[in-house]
């Protein structure tokens, strides 16, 4: 963004004349384009521009915010004036946006690859295409300006699937960053979807082992390390941890922003600063806390500062969760099962930090009995509580690590950030599960 | 580029089809939590056009939706979105009305929203023997400008006013009890206030309970009996259940003669919170059910076209990043004669009353379900026994409905986040687990 830089931050560093103050100047360009298809036609259309600009200052615990439409240099003085409580330019006006970007044309080769691909692979659909352009700027007191720009890709809806017994929706979800071999991916995604599979019994209520294969073992991660590690996260079970053990010393969870091939990467946060992995457990302990610069005391933030949208203050927020390959196969992990559920898709997670409750939602999973896959379980909800799960945790991992592609978008207090994960295969002991009706 | 020069731009592109709005909205939110004191101020500028391009003389074109922060860049987005693939959609008629100078738009002057942390953080303290306290208080003050304009000649403004909010509270079990000692239980609330008048007390016992009575530890002691639904959680069920009257063609359990109980009436009235839908269609009461059985159904334009009905003025527009939907606006549950809420807990022989949800109410329309999960306590004779940590209702939505044997006169609402309403509700017979 055009902006004078260094007379932007003279100005905050009026606002922010302790060390330990906070003030920064952040704007957002973005495009998001929006299309949706039946059976390879598209519907209706749809494409947002927006640009806004908000000022922060922070000291000795209260916080202040200025948020203007716009995201040219004036719109970054509006909502400095703003902060200082003078009067916004133009009689309380937002202010216009500088020059829009192109952004159907990024979008233009997705458009023509992506009929020929359900065409092929998984022709009966209703599905909607999501193409995300955000670009953004940081200025804040004594710290170096910042740029950076992400593109995002996203499938979801359903893929009818065909089979002697009957046609069936299946959800579909689909989330990666607009680079490298996404197509190919994509590709994988949509065929697996619409293979035909046998009709699913009832999931059955109860106790149950069970086994997250292809990377959804990062969902439950996600629910039950990222957010309760979050730095401005209530009060859970795992506060007073400490240094004690609390699962396999095989297992190593980290939160890194940097992997840019998933979906929640970013070369820097919202705040500016470059993210640095964060290790949430090691060797079965627990490690840190994800933090943005309010939270992050002596040792600084984290790099996980992020906003949902330009008019919302930072936050720690988690980005990517990584969990390190074991050694094994998933044939030796299904053996080493025995008896319980092999899941392969997670669509939805939640976690009730205070009580340690986590929930994770699936739409189909396979029955194991005497360590062999067998018959189709139909959707349901695997629960527990987050301590008993990480004791649950055998000590032994897949050797493979899958990018989990379903878990895209995360939602906390309303506020939505892309995310996302890999992980082994992952066998936990003692979940509870129940179907859905 | 101004709001004249997109309205040129639009006729250009798409002669007498064609749709614009802009929306300039003022607000100050206050953010508490763990400590920290926030005050956000907000002016947002946010503009939406949606256009059928294609001939004129085809009852069916293509539907293109833009949506931006300022006039260049929607004048931007629409050339892009034109070159994006679309598919035939028919063109609704679009509301007519005699061309009326805009209102003025000088935002009117906000003030931080009152700090109500002291007085929720007492109550809820208060209502909770010291168990419970406020985490998070979050609360909103603001107003908007809207306007509206479409190729028929329709040129409304209005002017809109908010204050609302987030709380969320902690419990946590000091004693020896229920799921043992140390145990939490969080609880999350929205509520809308009146920055005169804050109902505090009755949003801290609402936090309160829910907090609080998970932490019990105790399951449902029956698996039938009456269900006593306090106000936000029959408004949160109501809110489930209202997309089945939106749009042309209902799931069929709803066509029957009996769709609901005789006394119970369904109303769709927005005309307290705005004269006008996000299209421009006047806001106008509708009864949606009507001595049990369904009379009415809520359109937008695009759904009424397809039913080849009149919009009831049901165009949603929550934001201006997402065009028009056919939603609820403001649904609530009115009884033919409502009952205080004490003696339709005095009339309950056994079974549970839902004071808050534990989960979100899931229903599956076409198959005619729902799933409810709660918190609450078991009542015997009228007297309320003790504590239920945690219950769960399914069954079937039609049997729900024609099952409503009491409506209280306690109305509230609540953001679902369409307003949805209703008193205290008594159901003569739910399932339990």
């Amino acid at each position: 963004m055009d902006w004078d830089d260094a007379a932007i931050a003279r100005e905050l560093d009026k606002l922010a004349p302790q060390e330990d103050d906070i003030a920064d100047v952040f704007a957002e360009r973005l495009t998001e384009i929006s299309i949706p298809w039946r059976d390879g036609s598209p519907g209706d259309p749809r494409i947002r521009r927006e640009a806004g600009t908000a000022a922060r200052r922070r000291a000795r615990g209260a916080e202040r915010l200025a948020f203007v439409s716009g995201a040219g240099e004036e719109a970054a003085r509006a909502a400095v004036r703003t902060l200082l409580g003078e009067k916004p330019a133009r009689s309380g006006r937002p202010v216009a946006a500088g020059t829009p970007e192109t952004g159907a044309a990024e979008a233009s080769r997705w458009v023509r690859r992506l009929p020929a691909l359900l065409a092929r692979h998984a022709p009966r659909h209703r599905l909607r295409l999501r193409i995300l352009h955000a670009e953004r700027h940081v200025v804040a007191a004594r710290r170096p300006p910042a740029d950076f720009a992400r593109r995002l890709v996203s499938v979801e809806g359903i893929v009818v699937a065909a089979s002697r017994l009957g046609d069936e929706d299946r959800l579909f979800s689909f989330h990666a960053p607009d680079a490298g071999q996404v197509a190919d991916e994509l590709r994988t995604a949509l065929v697996e979807a619409a293979a035909p599979r046998a009709r699913p019994v009832p999931a059955v209520p109860g106790a149950i082992d069970v086994l997250l294969a292809r990377g959804c073992a990062a969902v439950l991660f996600h629910e039950i390390l990222a957010h309760t590690l979050e730095a401005d996260a209530e009060r859970s079970p795992l506060s007073d941890a400490g240094d004690a053990p609390l699962t396999v010393t095989d297992l190593d969870v980290r939160d890194d922003p940097r992997r840019l091939d998933l979906f929640g990467g970013y070369e820097r946060d919202d705040e500016g600063t470059a993210p640095r992995a964060v290790k949430l457990i090691q060797s079965g302990r627990l490690g840190s806390r994800l933090a943005d610069r309010s939270t992050g005391g002596r040792s600084g933030s984290t790099g996980h500062g992020r906003r949902a949208a330009a008019s919302e203050p930072p936050q720690p927020r988690s980005a990517n969760i990584v969990v390190t390959a074991g050694s094994a196969s998933s044939e030796e992990l299904v053996r080493r099962l025995g008896n319980g559920l092999w899941v392969d898709e997670i669509h939805a997670g939640s976690v009730e930090p205070s009580s340690g409750v986590f929930r994770l939602a699936f739409q189909r999973a396979r029955r194991v009995s005497r360590g062999r896959l067998a018959e189709e379980i139909g959707a349901g909800y695997l629960y527990g509580e987050m301590r008993a799960a990480l004791r649950g945790i055998e000590p032994v991992l897949g050797r493979e690590v899958h990018a989990c592609r379903t878990l895209g978008w995360c939602a906390r207090d309303g506020r939505v950030l892309p995310v996302q994960g890999e992980a082994p295969d992952v066998l936990v002991r003692g979940l509870s599960m129940r179907p859905s009706r | 580029m101004t709001f004249e020069g997109l309205r040129r731009a639009l006729e250009r592109r798409a002669p007498g089809r064609w749709e614009l709005y802009r929306k300039t909205s003022h607000s100050r939110e206050r953010d508490t939590c763990r400590g920290i004191s926030r005050i956000a101020e907000r002016s947002e500028e946010g503009w939406a056009a949606r256009w059928w391009e294609g001939n004129t003389e085809e009852p069916a074109a293509a539907l293109r939706f833009a949506a931006a922060s300022s006039a260049e860049m929607l004048a931007a987005a629409i050339e892009d979105a034109a070159r994006l693939p679309a598919g035939g959609d028919p063109v609704p008629d679009l509301p007519a009305r005699g061309r009326k100078s805009p209102a003025p738009e000088a935002p009117a002057p906000i003030e931080d929203p009152p700090d109500l942390g002291p007085a929720l953080s007492a109550a809820i303290s208060a209502a909770s023997a010291g168990t419970s306290s406020l985490a998070t208080l979050a609360i909103r003050v603001g107003v908007a400008h809207e306007r509206i304009a479409n190729a028929n000649g329709l040129d409304v403004s209005q002017a809109l006013t908010a204050a609302d909010g987030v709380a969320s509270a902690i419990a946590t079990n000091t004693r020896e009890t229920g799921k043992g000692k140390g145990s939490s239980a969080a609880a999350r609330a929205a509520f809308r206030f009146d920055p005169a008048r804050p109902d505090v007390e009755r949003l801290a016992r609402r936090l309160a309970d829910a907090s609080l009575l998970p932490l019990s530890g105790r399951a449902a002691p029956f698996r039938t009996g009456q269900w006593l639904l306090e106000p936000a959680v029959a408004a949160a069920v109501l809110a489930a259940v209202a997309p089945a009257f939106c749009g042309g063609r209902g799931p069929s359990w709803l066509s029957r003669e009996t769709a609901a109980s005789p006394g119970v009436r369904i109303v769709d009235d927005a005309g307290a919170e705005a004269a006008w839908d996000g299209e421009g269609v006047a806001t106008r009461r509708m009864l949606l059910v009507e001595s049990g059985e369904v009379v009415a159904r809520l359109y937008d334009l695009r759904s009424g076209k397809a039913a080849g009905r009149p919009s009831t003025g049901h165009g949603a527009r929550p934001s201006f990043r997402e065009p028009p939907r056919c939603e609820p606006r403001r649904i609530f549950f009115e009884g033919s004669s409502p009952a205080a809420a004490e003696t339709l807990l005095s009339s309950v022989r056994r079974g549970l009353v839902a004071r808050a949800l534990t989960a979100p109410v899931r229903v599956d329309l076409p198959a005619d379900r729902y799933e409810a999960e709660f918190t609450g306590v078991s009542v015997i004779g009228g007297r309320e026994q003790g504590p239920v940590a945690g219950a769960r209702a399914s069954g079937r939505i039609s049997e729900l409905l024609r099952r409503i044997e009491g409506i209280g006169s306690d109305l509230q609402f609540f953001p679902m986040p369409f307003l949805a309403g209703s008193g205290t509700l008594l159901v003569e017979r739910a399932a339990f687990d």
